[in-house]
This record gives C-alpha cells, sequence and structure tokens, in this order.
C-alpha cells in the first residue's frame, strides 16, 4: 500500500517530488493556516537579496488568458530580516527549506549564498539568474552560458549546501545554459522562470502594469516548460526539477514522465492555497493505480 | 485551518442597472467575519476567469444551520461578468473571511458613511452591524452615484440609517456633484471628537475626502479595492503606498494589511 515517494535533488533529499515555487509562497508562514506545511517536500522561499527590495510601484498583476503576468520586482525583506524573522519559524517544521537567492552582481550573489549557508535551517541554495522583472537584474547573467556559469560557479565555491540554478525560458536555446551551469558545478536545476511579456488596456492606451512587462505564468506557459525540462533533462545529467503551470496531479505527473526529479508548484497556489497537498495526493494515488511502488520508476519514463 | 470551500449560490438578482446581489451558502466559519473583511471568489472549472476575485462582504446571516455570505458587486469586467450569469445552485469556491476590517469605536454619537457607486457594499455591512448594537449611535450616510439608476444599495441603507443623502454625477437625483461635495455641505454638523467616518469608493473621491479631512482630526477608515491574485499575502500584487505622519513611504498589501486603512496614511498618488 505504501509508495516510496523520496527523491534526492543533488544532495537535497526530499520526502517527497513536490516543492513550492519561489515568490508564490512567501516564507511559508502565509500558508500555514490553509495547508498542512508539514506534507511538503520542499518550500522554496521568495527571493532574497542583500538588502531589502521595496520591489516594483503598482499596479503588479494581470490576469491573461489561463495565466498572469506579473512585475512585483522582487519585493523582499532582504537577507538579514529572513534569517531573524522568517527562518525561524521555518526550522519548525518538516519541509526542506530552499533559499532562492539573486543579485545585481556576482559579488552580490557570493555574500548572500556565504549568509545563508552558515543559517541553521536552509537545506539548499536556488540561484536565480532568470528573473526578468527587474531592469538591472537577473537576465543578462541567466542568457549568457557565460555570465550564467560564472554566477554558479562563484555561488558553488562559497556553498557548503546544494545549490540548484533556476534557469530563465527567454533565450534561444536552454540547453546550451543548462550545459554550461553543470559544468560549472551546479547540484541540480530548476525551470522554467517566467516568462516575458504585456498587456495593454486598449481604452487608456497603457500597458496594465507600471513596470510595462512582467513575467507570464499559470498554465499558459506548461507546454513550452514541459518542453524545455524534457530538453534539458536530454542535455544534462544532473537532476533537473520542473516548474511552469502546473495546476494539479496530472500535470506534475508529466513534468515526471518527462524526467524532472521534482517539481514546484507556484501561480496555482495563489488560486487555491492548499493545492500543493492536493498534487502530492494525486501523485500517490497515481502510483498505486499504476501498480508503480517507487516514483523513480515513474521519472523520466515517456516512451517516444 | 481554513482551505478554499465549494459554496453554493443560494440567489443571484441584479439590483440596479449592472449591480448585482448574490448570496453564497457557506460554511459557518464564515459568521466570523466582520465589516471591512473580504472573501476570494472563484467559479469552479477550467473556464475563465483564470484568477479568484475579492469581493467585500455585504452581509453574513444564518438561517437555522444554514450561513449565507452576501456579495454586492458591479459588472466592470470578465470575472464580474461571469460571476452575474451564475444562478441558484451553481457552484463557487470561496476563501475567507480574509484582511483586517473596520475598527469599530467603543462609543461614538454619530458615524458618517460616505460611499462611492458599489463601494457601498462593504460600508452597508458595517451600518448593519453598527445598528444592531445600538446604543444612541447615529448613522448617516452619503450615497453617491453616477445617475438615478445605479444608486446602488439605497433600500438596506434607509432601514439602518438616520439619514441617507444622495449625490449623483449628472443631478438626475439629490445633489448634483461628488459624494465628496455633498459630504462637505454638512461636513460643520458632525462634532470632530464624537464622529467616525468610514468611505469605501473610486479612488478620486478617496483622494477628494482626504484633502477635505486634512485639517480634521476625526477618525476616518477606508476601505481600499486593488487587483490581487491570492489574498492571503503571498502574490505581492496589491500593494498601497502608505505615508503616515512624518514616517518614510511604504508598501503594504491591501489584502492583509488592509484593506482597510486610516486615510490620512494612504498616498492616492495624482
Amino acid at each position: 500500500m505504501n509508495v516510496r515517494m523520496g527523491v534526492d535533488i543533488g544532495g537535497l533529499t526530499l520526502k517527497n517530488p513536490v516543492m513550492t515555487a519561489s515568490g508564490t509562497f512567501g516564507y511559508g508562514e502565509e500558508y500555514a493556516g490553509y495547508l498542512d506545511l508539514n506534507r511538503l517536500g520542499a518550500i522554496v522561499v521568495k527571493g532574497l537579496s542583500l538588502n531589502p527590495r521595496e520591489g516594483n510601484p503598482p499596479p503588479r498583476i494581470i490576469e491573461t488568458a489561463s495565466g498572469m503576468l506579473n512585475a512585483v520586482g522582487l519585493q523582499n525583506v532582504g537577507v538579514k530580516e529572513f534569517i531573524d524573522k522568517k527562518l525561524p519559524y521555518l526550522r519548525t517544521i518538516e519541509p526542506a527549506v530552499v533559499a532562492n537567492i539573486f543579485g545585481e552582481s556576482v559579488e552580490d550573489y557570493v555574500k548572500v549564498a556565504q549568509i545563508l549557508s552558515d543559517a541553521k535551517g536552509v537545506d539548499a541554495l536556488e540561484v536565480n539568474i532568470s528573473c526578468p522583472n527587474v531592469r538591472r537584474g537577473g537576465i543578462a547573467f541567466g542568457s549568457d552560458p557565460t555570465l550564467a556559469g560564472e554566477v554558479t560557479k562563484a555561488v558553488k565555491g562559497v556553498s557548503r549546501l546544494p545549490v540548484i540554478v533556476k534557469l530563465t525560458p527567454n533565450v534561444t536555446d536552454i540547453t546550451e545554459i543548462a550545459r554550461s551551469v553543470e559544468a560549472a558545478g551546479a547540484d541540480a536545476l530548476s525551470l522554467i522562470n517566467t516568462l516575458t511579456g504585456m498587456s495593454i488596456d486598449i481604452e487608456k492606451r497603457v500597458p496594465h502594469l507600471e513596470h510595462v512587462t512582467g513575467g507570464l505564468s499559470g498554465p499558459a506557459i506548461k507546454p513550452v516548460a514541459l518542453r524545455m525540462v524534457w530538453e534539458t533533462v536530454n542535455a544534462v545529467s544532473i537532476p533537473v526539477i520542473g516548474v511552469g503551470g502546473i495546476m494539479n496531479a496530472s500535470d506534475a505527473i508529466e513534468f515526471l514522465i518527462a524526467g524532472a526529479r521534482a517539481v514546484q508548484v507556484g501561480t496555482a497556489n495563489f488560486i487555491n492555497p492548499s493545492v500543493a497537498v492536493d498534487i502530492i495526493d494525486g501523485i500517490e494515488r497515481y502510483l498505486l493505480d499504476n501498480n508503480i511502488d517507487d516514483i523513480h520508476d515513474l521519472i523520466g519514463t515517456l516512451r517516444i | 485551518m481554513k482551505p478554499g470551500t465549494f459554496a453554493t449560490v443560494f440567489s443571484q438578482r441584479e439590483t440596479v442597472k449592472g449591480h448585482f446581489l448574490m448570496t453564497v451558502k457557506a460554511p459557518a466559519s464564515f459568521r466570523e467575519a466582520i465589516p471591512g473583511q473580504f472573501i476570494m471568489v472563484r467559479l469552479e472549472g477550467s473556464t475563465p476567469p483564470f484568477l479568484s476575485r475579492p469581493f467585500s462582504i455585504y452581509s453574513i446571516y444564518s438561517q437555522g444551520n444554514d450561513t449565507f455570505v452576501e456579495i454586492f458587486y458591479k459588472v466592470v469586467g470578465k470575472g464580474t461578468l461571469a460571476f452575474s450569469r451564475l444562478q441558484e445552485g451553481d457552484a463557487l469556491n470561496i476563501l475567507g473571511p480574509l484582511g483586517r476590517g473596520f475598527d469599530i469605536p467603543p462609543s461614538c454619537k454619530k458615524i458618517v458613511l460616505i460611499a462611492g457607486g458599489i463601494g457601498v457594499a462593504p460600508l452597508s455591512f458595517l451600518a448593519q452591524h453598527c445598528g444592531e448594537d445600538t446604543r444612541g449611535t447615529e448613522i448617516i450616510c452619503y450615497l453617491g452615484a453616477g445617475s438615478l439608476e445605479t444608486v446602488a444599495g439605497l433600500d438596506r441603507l434607509e432601514k439602518i440609517c438616520s439619514a441617507v443623502e444622495i449625490s449623483t454625477d449628472d443631478g438626475s437625483r439629490g445633489y448634483h456633484g461628488p459624494v465628496t461635495g455633498l459630504f462637505k455641505r454638512d461636513m460643520g454638523l458632525y462634532p470632530e471628537d464624537t464622529t467616525w467616518i468610514y468611505s469605501c469608493g473610486p479612488r478620486p473621491m478617496l483622494r477628494g475626502l482626504q484633502k477635505l479631512l486634512k485639517d480634521q482630526p476625526c477618525v476616518c477608515q477606508v476601505s481600499l479595492e486593488e487587483r490581487m491574485a491570492c489574498g492571503i499575502g503571498a502574490c505581492l500584487g496589491c500593494v498601497v503606498s502608505l505615508r503616515p505622519d512624518g514616517a518614510e513611504g511604504s508598501l503594504v498589501r491591501v489584502c492583509k494589511e488592509g484593506p482597510v486603512f486610516d486615510i490620512r496614511d494612504v498616498e492616492f498618488g495624482e
């Protein structure tokens, strides 16, 4: 009756393959009243920078066909307040804690990685080299194989924790970036981040977002994410975490079949705050129904 | 634990042009709602709209073992249009009650409500709440609308309030001009230390009210509306800029720190 759901992501051990994606789950405690957090494989916290960031002025979000655009602009409390005020709560719950980090220079990334690597209760780092929302930010790192490798190597050099690098889909060939990041020492990859998009108010002839462009997420991007995960799994040998438009267990299972070792649930958390637990239950039920007793016997079993 | 929950439409009708009153049968936990709080509502199934929509609570009441939540809304886009087509028995998913509601004064002589259009919804709930607990409190409502066809929520307010003053933009009913102009006319009637003012409406109206009250010491709380994806403080989509007296400006979440704020703290922009 029991199925084995545990996975290992480049040294990060998870009791099940379902994580909550950065920027969609706050610092975990926001969701405490809505689901049993202890069921989750991991919580990836809101992206952290060296100093607090206020983010972009509103309006920051707009609904689109089967998705949404956001230009929150990486608002966050900063790494110090995270450790003092947010981490103590996360230490009291079971899921692995993955600290998502970003910076505007390699030095920024290194400093944040160093601080978090020494913090008790952080289990892995996820390096955002891809967020398209900040004009001076991640985009340059994530879309250039050399820069992506450079920042990966620098973070790896100062971190005792597993390092996951989160890739942007806003590139010509994601496998090229993936290979470069793997060669630089990344322990795992997560993909995809949001796709850059925009939306216009035709009455006023202005963009719906104050920042003009934003990141597209939700089921609209799932086919793109799945294709990129599949291509990347075939291009590298480190574990890949599938992210992008996962709304339910069957979406998550598609990513696992394509070869993702784990998945992250993002925008779906906004629509149904307890969806991550429904997805865990749904994967378990699928394994039972298909007489699979270990999730590894499902991962990467796509028949072509 | 209060995860999103299934609910069914008990009734729905168009009260005035483009304004719908929907009654939803909800779990008993919604009885704890206080005026100014809101709920996130989404349609079941894979049809648009994709995101949930926030609605102020218009009223909560119980009948036997059943709890009913009323929402009163104006059709402004895809989401509200889809909701307006729902009929008795249709399924919804609701989450709440959410956010920080109005502060209710322990004792005050006069409560003044200033509503712009569908902004009447949370104020009517507040009036109902305060009206049930009478300690000689007088509730006066200033109700603004575009024209006489769209004066929303009047019937209920007339039953609860000691006076309802109406303004319309086109002068087709009551005072001709913005509701803030109507309130300005009567402002002298309200003693500063025993009057609490509550308001909800379009941003330009709230900005006007803020200017009017600039040198008045009386309490004025406003309920703000903003686009939001989650309603529980995670998406950071609904921020508003606050600048309390002397303090540095900061962005706060309408869903979590609000939707009710002191009118003096809010930066309404130009």
